[in-house]
């Protein structure tokens, strides 16, 4: 028996210490999966050591830098699946707490305000996720106020659209949510009836008729190319324009999206479904440049699209993802001029207008401090559309940021994404500190060899 | 520190399990064991360290005071000081605000509200204390001359923050030498491993679903949905609590302690009594030897004694009046069984089970629900008439099924149920027990990795 135990207690024991020693080794610094930036050995200081930060920081580095850590959490994703049976279930709800505090500005950065709006009850069916949450009737009024405000103060300067997309619960493919198409239909249906002055746009109505087609992402919030696509079909109809077709576009792909609602699940579900990243550029030749979040003076080189992105963060292929201001010119010489004011979801919107305009001026009414009315009447901008997700429409907060944008937007709490940051992330994203350091700037970035930007226009403008 | 994080698993235990080990000189471990509780404590709230001290040298002196003034009124006068002093620093700094709120709505004071967070694991080591200088007064044990023990005993990081409340003359003999010995060690890991595993993969799955349900009942709430929600709130705190209790016990028998059980199977009680002879055993004899048998116990005036004890254990629990409506409802089920026994006597086994279950699970609303208007809104979904049990909750349940019935077969006393199991058990187990303690050790592991802090829900009382 003392044998026995003997053997036993010292195995256990190199169990443990086999960890332990372990994790004295350097490993990764960046978890692709939960898109952020592992915790780095805290430094100590009597002040954080008595405000009990030193601790949690600690913590947190244990937390983060277990041998194998993305392998044990895959892993782990497995045992909570097999927590139960899941026959003849092909859906399930995943419930995720609402965050009190977003302290992670790497992971505020990619989640924006969809996380503040989607926490709750998750439906994983067959690997793809939808939110529950399928609107807010009772936020509509105030928003269509908003864009009446905007079309008053434009009266005889620009046209204004709201352009709001639905929800990926309005296209739940399972009878028994239909009803969840309503409620969205219901909030579209109350910012339209509200609006006095601007024109609407039946985003929703186009969408339901390629309701057959992938028009959300499963792993991520956001909607898919083809979605955006007939978004803006719908705002081509209202403006009076005719949409380009699909095919006249070229078409580019990239495997193994793995997005937002992956992070927020971890399902091990979803990670067996990732999606196939499509999309489509315009035929036409355009450049971009980005601003800080109030400086016009300094633009630093941007592109309409992206293809360096890959893995999960292909969504930012758009515009080159999230910043305060993006200024788009095209070889479209007509002399016409768009804004749009959007959370992320317009930016697979924004890049098609390319088509129809010579200047795109994408303000993004979470980070911008442009004073965007001055802005739009200096350029002489004709149509200002909203192209957002719903969920940007659903709170005072985020409607609020939408109304002060015309004067000089608020911002978002944490600070917003200006090239530090924005840079510092998208190199810790991929994982290449050597090229993309804090201090280097997104024109550096898109210079990069190793970001593979290999947009047409954009090569030719840099050569 | 909390022992389900990775820090303290493959940080802090393993060091401290090198440098215990090192020597053998009881004193050098005893002053080892010392040092690695204080920084265990001072990990997340270094400031009160210094009340955790205070306590202990408060105590410590007033033990040895009480031996030299022995059969005089001095004896008495230092056992009160001694009790003015520790239930002073818990009203202060656990009912500060709680009395001020009460005080300030009969009259409004005229300073602000005390802005004091809750001390860890206060409401234990006090206990702990006053119950040493109460049993020194009563003669129970002489005191400790060793201030380094004295320390030691207070602060032992297995049981420092969440109990059990181990009395002095439970371990007064294991605090100098100890025998340790490979069976105890191994018996040690093997506790602690299983309490790891009942907290990280039970009590957190479970408590994922009780946040979903409890924390904010939405309209869609039935009511089948809020009985299931509470019960599995039920099944969290058991797991949670005991599977810290199992955790403190393992590590105190690696080291050559033996801690008193604090749990025994409470969910298969046949009674309000009898549940509180198996739940949090350590608090209940504290009451019962400090509070309810000098208030006379069951020889004078019984049902107060009862009333009042209960209304204290509540109090202990926490600075809010849900607590206490929460003690206040047992003690008041305890005087109705004592007057009903003979109801009792006759009904089936299978019977008082349901009706002790019934209980209990209620209660928990009124243990879970500080806010009065949340438990209100609660409360009129448990009774609101809707007897379908909703899409989510269904789904849910089927999802965590295996989980869930996991947590039934634990709950299950099977020792009790099958007493001569354990002899024929023990056999098998002695080669299935390593392999187990490494998938319960690796299972917890895995399940903590991307986890935030997750502290056990006692660590608040």
């Amino acid at each position: 028996m003392r044998t026995t135990t003997f053997y036993s207690v010292i195995s256990f024991a190199l169990c443990l210490a086999i960890p332990t020693i372990m994790m004295l080794n350097k490993s990764e610094s960046v978890s692709v999966d939960e898109k952020r930036v592992l915790a780095t050995w805290p430094e100590f200081s009597w002040v954080t050591y008595q405000n009990g930060s030193y601790g949690a920081a600690v913590d947190a580095y244990f937390d983060d830098h277990l041998p194998g850590r993305t392998s044990i959490l895959h892993f782990a994703d497995r045992v909570k699946y097999y927590w139960g049976a899941h026959p003849n279930v092909p859906e399930r709800t995943v419930y995720i707490k609402p965050k009190k505090e977003s302290a992670d500005t790497a992971q505020m950065q990619f989640l924006d305000d969809f996380n503040q709006s989607y926490s709750g009850n998750m439906l994983i069916i067959e690997g793809a996720v939808y939110t529950q949450n399928c609107g807010s009737p009772g936020m509509s009024p105030s928003f269509a106020r908003m864009l009446n405000e905007y079309s008053t103060k434009l009266k005889g300067h620009a046209r204004v659209f709201s352009c709001v997309a639905p929800l990926s619960s309005a296209f739940i493919p399972v009878e028994k949510y239909q009803s969840y198409r309503g409620r969205n239909k219901a909030t579209l249906d109350a910012i339209r009836d509200n609006l006095n002055g601007p024109n609407f746009c039946d985003v929703l109505g186009e969408l339901t008729v390629h309701q057959d087609e992938k028009l959300f992402y499963g792993t991520d919030h956001h909607w898919t190319a083809r979605g955006a696509y007939y978004g803006y079909v719908a705002f081509c109809k209202s403006a009076g324009l005719t949409p380009v077709p699909l095919e006249q576009m070229e078409r580019r792909e990239k495997s193994g999206f793995l997005g937002s609602l992956y992070s927020l699940t971890r399902d091990a579900s979803v990670r067996e479904h990732p999606d196939l990243f499509e999309y489509f550029k315009p035929n036409i030749s355009a450049t971009a440049v980005r601003f800080t979040e109030s400086d016009l003076r300094r633009p630093i080189k941007s592109s309409v699209f992206c293809d360096g992105f890959n893995g999960p963060s292909c969504y930012m292929t758009f515009i080159c993802g999230d910043a305060p201001l993006v200024k788009i010119s095209t070889g479209v010489k007509n002399g016409r001029k768009a804004a749009v004011v959007k959370n992320s979801m317009g930016n697979a919107f924004s890049v098609y207008l390319i088509s129809h305009y010579e200047e795109i001026w994408v303000f993004d009414f979470r980070y911008s401090k442009h004073v965007m009315l001055d802005i739009i009447r200096a350029e002489k901008i004709n149509d200002l559309i909203f192209a957002l997700g719903m969920y940007g429409a659903m709170s005072s907060g985020t409607i609020n940021m939408m109304r002060k944008l015309g004067e000089g937007g608020i911002g978002m709490p944490p600070k917003a994404p200006e090239n530090s940051l924005r840079t510092d992330s998208i190199s810790t994203i991929l994982g290449n500190d050597s090229t993309l350091s804090k201090s280097t700037s997104m024109e550096q970035a898109l210079d990069t060899n190793t970001f593979k930007i290999d947009s047409t226009q954009f090569s030719k403008r840099t050569q | 520190m909390v022992f389900s994080s990775l820090a303290f698993l493959y940080g802090f235990l393993p060091l401290f399990v090198i440098l215990y080990y090192a020597t053998n000189v009881p004193n050098i471990r005893n002053f080892t064991l010392l040092l690695f509780s204080y920084f265990f404590y001072a990990w997340g709230e270094p400031f009160w360290v210094l009340l955790l001290a205070f306590s202990s040298v408060i105590d410590f002196a007033n033990g040895l005071l009480i031996e030299r003034f022995r059969g005089t009124w001095k004896a008495k006068a230092i056992l009160a000081s001694s009790i003015i002093v520790n239930f002073g620093m818990l009203a202060a700094f656990k009912y500060g605000g709680f009395l001020y709120d009460n005080f300030n709505a009969l009259i409004p004071l005229p300073f602000n509200r005390p802005v004091v967070d809750l001390p860890l694991g206060i409401s234990f080591y006090t206990f702990q204390t006053v119950s040493y200088t109460i049993d020194v007064y009563r003669n129970t044990f002489r005191p400790q001359r060793n201030f380094t023990t004295f320390l030691m005993y207070v602060s032992m990081f297995p049981q420092l923050v969440a109990g059990p409340i181990v009395r002095y003359n439970e371990i007064e003999s294991q605090l100098g030498q100890r025998q340790i010995n490979w069976d105890q060690i191994w018996s040690g890991i093997n506790r602690f491993a299983f309490g790891l595993f009942k907290k990280v993969f039970v009590a957190n799955a479970t408590g994922s679903l009780v946040v979903k349900y409890l924390d904010n009942p939405s309209s869609d709430l039935t009511s089948p949905d809020a009985w299931i929600g509470l019960t599995l709130f039920s099944i969290q705190l058991y797991f949670d609590f005991s599977g810290y209790s199992d955790m403190a016990i393992g590590l105190g028998r690696m080291f050559g302690f033996e801690f008193p059980e604090n749990f025994k199977h409470p969910y298969a009680a046949i009674s309000v009594a009898d549940f509180y002879r198996r739940w949090h055993i350590s608090l209940g004899k504290f009451f019962r030897d400090y509070v309810y048998i000098p208030l006379g116990g069951n020889r004078k005036m019984q049902d107060r004694n009862i009333f009042v004890v209960w209304a204290l254990t509540g109090l202990w629990h926490g600075a809010s009046w849900n607590f206490v409506i929460w003690g206040v409802y047992f003690g008041v089920f305890m005087i109705l069984e004592k007057y009903a026994m003979f109801i009792l006597k006759k009904t089936p086994r299978l019977l008082k089970h349901f009706y002790t279950l019934l209980l209990i699970i209620f209660s928990r609303s009124i243990f879970y629900y500080v806010d009065f208007e949340q438990l209100k809104r609660f409360w009129s979904k448990l009774f609101s008439g809707n007897y379908t049990i909703s899409q989510g909750m269904s789904i849910d349940l089927l999802n965590h099924v295996f989980l869930l019935s996991l947590a039934i077969i634990l709950c299950v006393p099977w020792d009790e149920l099958f007493p001569r199991m354990e002899s024929r058990v023990r056999p098998i187990y002695r080669w299935i027990s390593l392999p187990l303690v490494l998938v319960m050790i690796a299972a917890s592991t895995v399940l903590l990795v991307g986890e935030t802090y997750n502290p056990f829900i006692y660590f608040r009382f």
